[in-house]
C-alpha cells in the first residue's frame, strides 16, 4: 500500500511542479492546490500501511499485544477491502487505556496533522484565489512574463544630504 | 443552476445540513467528526444556498457580518484555553465532567467548547470568502 | 535599601505626568507645563530621598563596624539596630562572599566592602531573567538626579522655547511634554535598572524617544532623515549591547549589575586570564559597541551633530547632558569589573582620545552655535571615555577612578546652559555666530548665561570644570609617572583639545561683546537662519528663557570656588564606594582648592592650553570650514545596507517564480541525496525492504487502494494536458475525491470527511472565481521550455516519491524507543483512565494518566493535545479571511436597502 501511495505522491508532486513552472497564475494556483494533496498523501504514508500482515516480514515486527486481535478479526474487514485484515480507524472502542493501541488502530497523529493542513489549505486557497482576482483586476493579465515587467516600488528613506 | 426544484429542496436541505453540521461537531470527541468537519459542512450548506438561490441571498441567510462569527469563535476557543490558567492548570487543559441533564449523565468535555469555537471560525471564514469571492453585498 | 516601589514610581513619574497632560485641554498651556514639570521634579525629590537614605545607612554601617572594632564587649543598641536594618534592606548579597580588598590604605575600604544597594525584586519575567529591581548605587543615583534635575529645568525651558509658529509653537507642547517625559523615564530606567536586560529595554526606549525628538518637525524631510540616522546608529549599538548582555549572562550566569559588582573579584580573576574565558571578552567588546555608539565615539559620532535638528530643549537635554552620557554610564558600570581586562584601556583610551581631539578641532570650524557645542560635546564624551581608560591603568595597585562623577557633572553643568542659551539667542537673533557680533548689548541675560557657561567649557579657574580637567590631567600624568610613556600622547592630545575649547570660549566672548577679535559676517552672504521668519513671543516666560541655564551654570561657579563644599555636599556622595582608597580623595579631599594645587606638569599643561587657546581664538586663519568627513559614513552605511543589499538580494530575489522554484527544488535535491545516503547506510536495503514487505501480501486483495491511486495519478496527469480551464478544475476536483477515497483506505474517516467538504467548497469557489478572471491567451510555448519543465517535474516527483517511501518505511521506534510513535502515547491517553478525567485531573495519579476524555483520538489530538496549535490555526484562518475581505473589492449595496434575492436579474453561477 505504501508503494501505491508513493507513486501517487510522485505523480501529484510532479504534476504540481509542472503546473507551477508554467507561465500563468491560474495554473500555478492549481499547482499549489495539488501540492497540498501530494504533501498530505506523503504524510499519511507515515502512519504506515493499515493492512495487518499475519505472515511475512510485517508480522515478525509486530509486537506481542494484549489486545485480542484475533477475536475481532471478523469486524476488522474493510468495507472495500474485504480480503485483508486491516487496522481500525483511530476511534477507541472502550475506555481502558491500552498498552499498545497502535496494534489495532492506525496511527492517529499523521491524521491530525493532515486535518490541520487541509483546513489551512482552505484558507490558503481562498487567499490565493483572491490574489488572482485582485491581480487580474489591477493588471488585466495573469501571465507571469507580463507581470514581471511591472516596475518594482523604490525604497524610501535614504540618508540625509547634509 | 437556479432550478426551482433545487430551490424548493434547499428550504429543507439547508436547515437539515446545518443541523447535521452541529451534530457532527458535537459527536466529534468520540466519533468521527469535530469542529473542522462541522464547520466545513455548514460552509457547504451555505455554498449550496448560494448555488441554488443565486447572488444576494447570503445577506438574508446570514444577516450578520461573518467576522462576528470569526471573532466569536476565536474568543470562545481562546477563553476555553485561558480559563484553566485561572485554576492554576496549564493553558488549554481540558476536563470532562459529567453533566446531569434530564436524568441522563452526559459526558461534556470542556474541549467541546473549544471545538465549537473552531466550528464558528470555520463557518465565519468560509462564509466571508463566499461573500467576497461570490460578489455578495456586504451584510449589515 | 530603598523600596523598589519608590524607585519604580520615581522612574515612571515623568512619563506618567507627561501622559496626564494629554487630558488637559489644548489651550491650557501653563497648567500643562506645571503638570509636566511635576514628573521629573517628583522623581528628583524621591531619588534625592533615596540617596540620603543610602548615605545614612552606609554611615550607620560604617559606624557600627568601627564601634564593633573598638568596643567589642559593649552593645550599642541604636547603631546595632540601624545597621541591621540597613543590612536586611540591602538584600541578601552577603558580605561574606566579597572578600576585603587586597589593597587597604584606608580604614573603611577593607572593613566592610558594602554590597551594592539594591532594591527588592518585583518579578516580571523570571524565566527570561528580566525582573524589576533597581540598583541605587552612587553612579546610578547621580545619573538619576542629573537626569531628573536637568529634566525639570528643561521642561520649564521648553515652555519659553515653544512660542513660535511652526513645529515649535506653544500648541505643540501638548505632544512635546509626553515625549520628553517618555525619554526622562527611559533614561532614569537605564541608569537605575539592576537587571541587565531591563537596562537594555530602557536603553532602546531612549533611542526611540531620541528618534522621535530629533525628527520633531515631521514635515522637514531632512530632520526625519537625521532622526533615522541617529536611530540607525544607536540602534546598531543597542544590538551590540543586547548581544553583550546575553553573552555575559550566559557565560557567567549573572543577569544583574549588582551581581556583577558583588562578584567582581571572581570576575576580575577570570578577566585577567581572559584567554580562557573568551566569552567575557566578547561580552565586553559587544557592550562597548553599544556604549561607543550611544556616546558618539569616533567614528560613530556623526549622528550627534546631526541630532541638532531637534528643538533646542532636546539638544540641551538629550544630546548634551543625559542620553549621550548613557554610553559613558555603561562604561562606568562596567568599570569596576572590566577594568581588569587588559584590553580595556587599550581600546578606550585611543578611541576616547581621538574622539576628544577630533571633536575639538571640528568644533572650531563650525559657525552654527548648536553645531559648535555639539562637536564640543563629542569631544567631551571622548574625554570621559578616555578618563575611564586612564583610570583602568594599573598604577595604584588597583583600577580606580574617583573623579568620574565630577567630570560628568561638570560637563552637564556647562553644556546644558550653553545649549539653552544658544536656543534662546537663536530665537531672538540667530544661531550663526558670525551674526551675533555685539549681541550682548541687546540681550544681556541670554548672552551672559552663554558666556558664563563658555567659561566652564574653557575650564578656566573658578569653574568646577577647571578642577575636573585638572584631575584628568593628574590622572594621565600619574600614569606617565608610573611608566606608561605612551600616555604622553594622550596628555598632548588633552592639551590640544583644551586649546580648542578655550579658543571657542574666546570666540564666544569676543563676538558677543563685539570686541575686535570677534567673529563677523565675512562671507558677505549670511546664512539664512530661521530668525527672519518667526515672530517672537512676548511675555514673562519668554523673557525668562535663560533662567534655567543660569541656574544650572551657577553651580559651576559654586563648585569652582568652593570645591570642598561641592565635594562633601554633592559630588563626593556619588563616587563609587569601591574606590574609597583612591588617590585624589585622600590627597585633596575629593576636589582640590585652587590654592592647594602645586606647580607641576598638570598645572603647566592647563596654563599652556589657556594661553594657546586665547591665541587660537583670536587668530583669523583658523576659522575655515573644514567639514566633518565622518558625515559620509552614514550615507555609505545606508547605501551598503539598502541599495547594495538590495542589489545582492536581487540576485536571489529575481521576482520570477521559476527561479524561486529552482532554488527550492535544488535544495530539495541536495537534501535528498543526503537522505539517500543516510538511508542506505542505516537500514540496509532501505526502501527496498519496504517494497518487499509491502508486496508480500496478495496484491489483488487491496485493489481499492490501487484503483484509487490510479485515479489520482490519472486525473493529476490530465490537468496540465487540457487547455479548457473548467475541465481542468473538474479534474482537480476528481483528483481530490480520489484522495478522499485513499484516506478511507487508510482508515481515516475524519480526514475523508474534511477533504470531501473541502473539495466541494473549493471546486465551487474555483468555478466562481474563474468567471472573474480573464481568459488566458493561447501562448505559443516553445518545445524546449516544455521539455525542461517536464524533466524537472519528473525528477522532483520521483525524488519526492522516493522520500515518501524512505520516510514511511523507516522504523524510528528502534532509534527512539521511548518517544516513537508519538501517536501511541496519544492513543493511550486519548480517553484517560476508566472513570474519565475527573480523578485524573485531580492530580493524584500524576500527569501520565491525564487524558482528553474522548475516544476519537484524532479529534482529541486536535482540540486537546495539540490544542494550542489549533488555536493558532484558526487564528491564521481568521487572518486569511480578513485578507480576503480587505483585498477583494466589494459590491456596494444600492441605496442602503437590504439586498434581497432577485433571481431574474442575477442569474447566479452560470459558469
Amino acid at each position: 500500500m505504501t508503494m501505491v501511495l508513493a507513486i501517487c505522491v510522485a505523480v501529484t508532486f510532479g504534476v504540481s511542479i509542472y503546473l507551477m513552472l508554467g507561465r500563468e497564475l491560474k495554473g500555478i494556483a492549481m499547482g499549489v492546490f495539488l501540492l497540498g494533496h501530494a504533501a498530505n498523501l506523503s504524510i499519511i504514508a507515515m502512519s504506515g500501511s493499515p493492512i495487518l500482515h499475519t505472515h511475512g516480514a510485517e508480522a515478525s515486527r509486530a509486537p506481542a499485544t494484549l489486545e485480542p486481535i484475533s477475536e475481532h478479526l471478523d469486524e476488522q474487514r474493510h468495507p472495500l477491502m474485504t480480503g485483508v485484515n486491516i487496522k481500525q480507524p483511530p476511534v477507541l472502542e472502550h475506555h481502558e487505556p491500552m498498552t499498545d493501541p497502535l496494534a489495532t488502530i492506525v496511527d492517529p497523529l499523521p491524521q491530525a496533522l493532515i486535518l490541520t493542513a487541509i483546513v489551512i489549505s482552505f484558507g490558503v486557497m481562498a487567499f490565493l484565489l483572491t490574489l488572482l482576482v485582485v491581480t487580474s483586476r489591477r493588471t488585466h493579465t495573469l501571465a507571469i512574463a507580463e507581470l514581471a515587467q511591472e516596475p518594482a516600488p523604490e525604497p524610501d528613506g535614504g540618508p540625509a544630504q547634509a | 443552476m437556479s432550478s426551482s426544484i433545487l430551490r424548493t429542496a434547499m428550504g429543507l436541505i439547508f436547515p437539515l445540513t446545518l443541523l447535521f453540521a452541529v451534530y457532527m461537531a458535537l459527536k466529534g470527541h468520540n466519533q468521527p467528526g469535530g469542529g473542522f468537519i462541522g464547520g466545513l459542512i455548514a460552509a457547504v450548506a451555505l455554498v449550496m444556498v448560494r448555488m441554488s438561490h443565486g447572488r444576494d441571498v447570503m445577506a438574508s441567510v446570514m444577516p450578520f457580518h461573518p467576522r462576528l462569527l470569526i471573532a466569536g469563535g476565536l474568543a470562545m476557543a481562546g477563553v476555553t484555553g485561558v480559563v484553566p490558567l485561572l485554576f492554576g492548570h496549564p493553558l488549554l487543559t481540558s476536563r470532562a465532567p459529567y453533566v446531569h441533564l434530564l436524568g441522563e449523565a452526559i459526558h461534556v468535555p470542556t474541549a467541546l467548547f473549544f471545538d465549537l469555537g473552531v466550528l464558528m471560525v470555520v463557518v465565519g471564514v468560509a462564509a466571508g470568502m463566499i461573500f467576497r469571492l461570490g460578489g455578495e453585498v456586504d451584510p449589515a | 535599601m530603598a523600596s523598589e516601589w519608590i524607585v519604580l514610581f520615581a522612574v515612571l513619574a515623568p512619563v506618567a505626568f507627561g501622559l496626564l497632560t494629554l487630558w488637559l485641554p489644548r489651550g491650557w498651556i501653563e497648567p500643562r507645563m506645571v503638570l509636566a514639570t511635576a514628573g521629573p521634579a517628583i522623581a528628583f525629590a524621591m531619588l534625592l530621598n533615596t540617596a540620603i537614605d543610602n548615605r545614612s545607612a552606609l554611615q550607620a554601617q560604617h559606624d557600627y563596624a568601627e564601634a564593633q572594632a573598638s568596643h567589642n564587649d559593649h552593645a550599642h543598641g541604636d547603631e546595632h539596630d540601624n545597621s541591621h536594618a540597613a543590612e536586611d534592606a540591602s538584600g541578601h548579597h552577603g558580605h561574606a562572599d566579597s572578600p576585603a580588598d587586597h589593597h587597604s590604605e584606608s580604614v573603611h575600604a577593607d572593613a566592610d566592602a558594602p554590597a551594592p544597594p539594591t532594591t527588592g525584586v518585583l518579578p516580571w519575567m523570571p524565566s527570561l531573567n528580566i525582573n524589576i529591581a533597581f540598583l541605587t548605587d552612587g553612579l546610578g543615583l547621580f545619573f538619576g538626579l542629573l537626569v531628573s534635575g536637568i529634566g525639570t529645568l528643561i521642561m520649564l525651558y521648553a515652555r519659553g522655547y515653544f512660542g513660535r509658529a511652526g513645529p515649535t509653537s506653544a500648541d505643540d507642547l501638548y505632544r512635546f511634554y509626553p515625549t520628553l517625559g517618555f525619554f526622562t523615564t527611559a533614561m532614569l530606567g537605564v541608569v537605575l535598572a539592576d537587571y541587565t536586560l531591563l537596562t537594555l529595554l530602557f536603553w532602546e526606549m531612549t533611542s526611540i524617544s531620541s528618534f522621535l525628538l530629533i525628527g520633531w518637525d515631521r514635515y522637514d524631510k531632512k530632520a526625519v532623515k537625521l532622526a533615522m540616522q541617529a536611530f540607525f546608529t544607536t540602534g546598531l549599538g543597542g544590538m551590540g549591547l543586547f548581544g553583550g548582555v546575553l553573552v555575559f549572562g550566559n557565560a557567567t550566569g549573572y543577569w544583574r549589575w549588582s551581581e556583577m559588582l558583588t562578584h567582581s573579584d571572581e570576575l576580575t580573576a577570570q578577566l585577567q586570564h581572559v584567554g580562557e574565558h573568551p566569552q567575557l571578552l566578547w561580552a565586553f567588546v559587544l557592550m562597548f559597541i553599544g556604549a561607543g555608539t550611544k556616546s558618539a565615539q569616533f567614528p560613530f559620532h556623526y549622528w550627534l551633530p546631526g541630532a541638532m535638528a531637534a528643538p533646542t530643549p532636546v539638544s540641551a537635554f538629550l544630546h548634551s547632558a543625559t542620553m549621550v552620557k548613557a554610553g559613558v554610564f555603561l562604561v562606568g558600570r562596567l568599570f569596576p569589573v572590566f577594568a581588569a581586562l587588559e584590553l580595556f584601556p587599550l581600546v578606550i583610551i585611543p578611541l576616547g582620545a581621538v574622539t576628544m581631539l577630533y571633536g575639538g578641532v571640528v568644533a572650531l570650524q563650525q559657525h552654527d552655535l548648536k553645531r559648535i557645542f555639539a562637536f564640543t560635546t563629542v569631544s567631551q564624551l571622548g574625554l570621559l571615555m578616555a578618563m575611564y581608560g586612564v583610570g583602568a591603568i594599573d598604577y595604584h595597585g588597583q583600577p580606580a577612578i574617583d573623579y568620574d562623577v565630577t567630570q560628568i557633572a561638570n560637563h552637564a553643568l556647562y553644556k546644558a546652559p550653553l545649549f539653552i542659551a544658544a536656543g534662546a539667542i537663536g530665537h531672538v537673533l540667530s544661531r550663526d555666530i558670525t551674526q551675533l557680533n555685539g549681541a550682548f548689548y541687546k540681550h544681556p541675560a541670554i548672552c551672559g548665561t552663554m558666556m558664563a557657561a563658555a567659561l566652564g567649557l574653557a575650564a578656566l579657574p573658578g569653574t568646577i570644570s577647571f578642577q575636573a580637567k585638572e584631575l584628568f590631567l593628574y590622572g594621565v600624568y600619574h600614569g606617565i609617572e608610573a611608566g606608561n610613556v605612551v600616555l604622553w600622547i594622550v596628555l598632548v592630545m588633552t592639551v590640544l583639545t583644551a586649546v580648542c575649547n578655550v579658543a571657542i570660549c574666546v570666540r564666544v566672548w569676543t563676538t558677543l561683546l563685539g570686541l575686535p577679535g570677534g567673529m563677523r559676517e565675512e562671507h558677505g552672504e549670511p546664512d539664512h537662519g530661521h530668525h527672519h521668519e518667526h515672530a517672537h513671543e512676548h511675555g514673562l516666560l519668554a523673557h525668562l528663557i535663560w533662567l534655567p541655564g543660569a541656574l544650572i551654570v551657577s553651580l559651576q561657579f559654586v563648585g569652582g570656588v568652593f570645591p570642598k563644599l561641592a565635594w562633601s555636599r554633592m559630588l563626593g556622595l556619588f563616587e563609587q564606594p569601591a574606590t574609597a582608597h583612591n588617590y585624589f580623595a585622600s590627597h585633596y579631599g575629593g576636589l582640590p582648592n585652587l590654592t592647594e594645587l602645586s606647580i607641576g606638569t598638570p598645572l603647566i599643561c592647563s596654563a599652556i592650553a589657556i594661553v594657546l587657546g586665547v591665541i587660537v581664538g583670536l587668530a583669523k586663519p583658523l576659522r575655515g570650514s573644514i567639514g566633518d568627513f565622518a558625515d559620509r559614513i552614514y550615507p555609505a552605511m545606508y547605501w551598503l545596507s539598502v541599495t547594495g543589499g538590495g542589489r545582492c538580494f536581487r540576485l536571489i530575489q529575481t521576482g520570477n517564480l521559476k527561479h524561486y522554484l529552482l532554488f527550492v527544488l535544488g535544495a530539495l535535491l541536495l537534501g535528498f541525496t543526503w537522505a539517500v545516503q543516510v538511508d542506505l547506510a542505516d537500514n540496509d536495503g532501505g526502501m527496498l525492504a519496504a517494497l518487499s514487505s509491502d508486496t508480500a501480501g496478495n496484491l489483488f486483495e487491496y485493489w481499492p487502494g490501487i484503483l484509487l491511486g490510479l485515479i489520482v495519478c490519472l486525473t493529476a496527469v490530465l490537468i496540465p494536458m487540457t487547455e479548457v480551464r473548467i475541465v481542468r478544475v473538474l479534474f482537480l476536483g476528481a483528483c481530490g475525491f480520489a484522495v478522499v477515497g485513499l484516506y478511507l483506505v487508510y482508515q481515516a474517516p475524519d480526514l475523508a470527511l474534511t477533504q470531501l467538504m473541502f473539495e466541494i467548497i473549493s471546486v465551487i469557489l474555483f468555478v466562481i472565481v474563474l468567471r472573474l478572471l480573464p481568459r488566458e491567451k493561447l501562448h505559443t510555448i516553445k518545445l524546449g521550455n516544455k521539455a525542461w519543465r517536464l524533466v524537472l517535474s519528473c525528477v522532483v516527483g520521483g525524488v519526492f516519491g522516493w522520500m515518501t517511501l524512505i520516510a514511511a518505511s523507516t522504523d524510528r521506534s528502534a532509534t527512539n524507543p521511548g518517544k516513537y510513535p508519538l501517536g501511541k502515547t496519544m492513543a493511550q491517553h486519548s480517553y484517560g483512565n476508566k472513570d474519565g478525567l475527573d480523578t485524573a485531573m485531580a492530580g493524584a495519579d500524576g500527569p501520565e494518566l491525564r487524558g482528553g476524555g474522548g475516544t476519537n483520538v484524532v479529534n482529541v489530538i486536535l482540540v486537546d493535545f495539540r490544542g494550542f496549535d489549533t488555536l493558532g490555526e484558526i487564528t491564521v484562518l481568521g487572518i486569511a479571511a480578513m485578507g480576503v475581505w480587505s483585498m477583494m473589492p466589494h459590491r456596494r449595496r444600492r441605496d442602503g436597502r437590504t439586498a434581497k434575492p432577485n433571481n431574474t436579474e442575477q442569474p447566479g453561477v452560470t459558469a
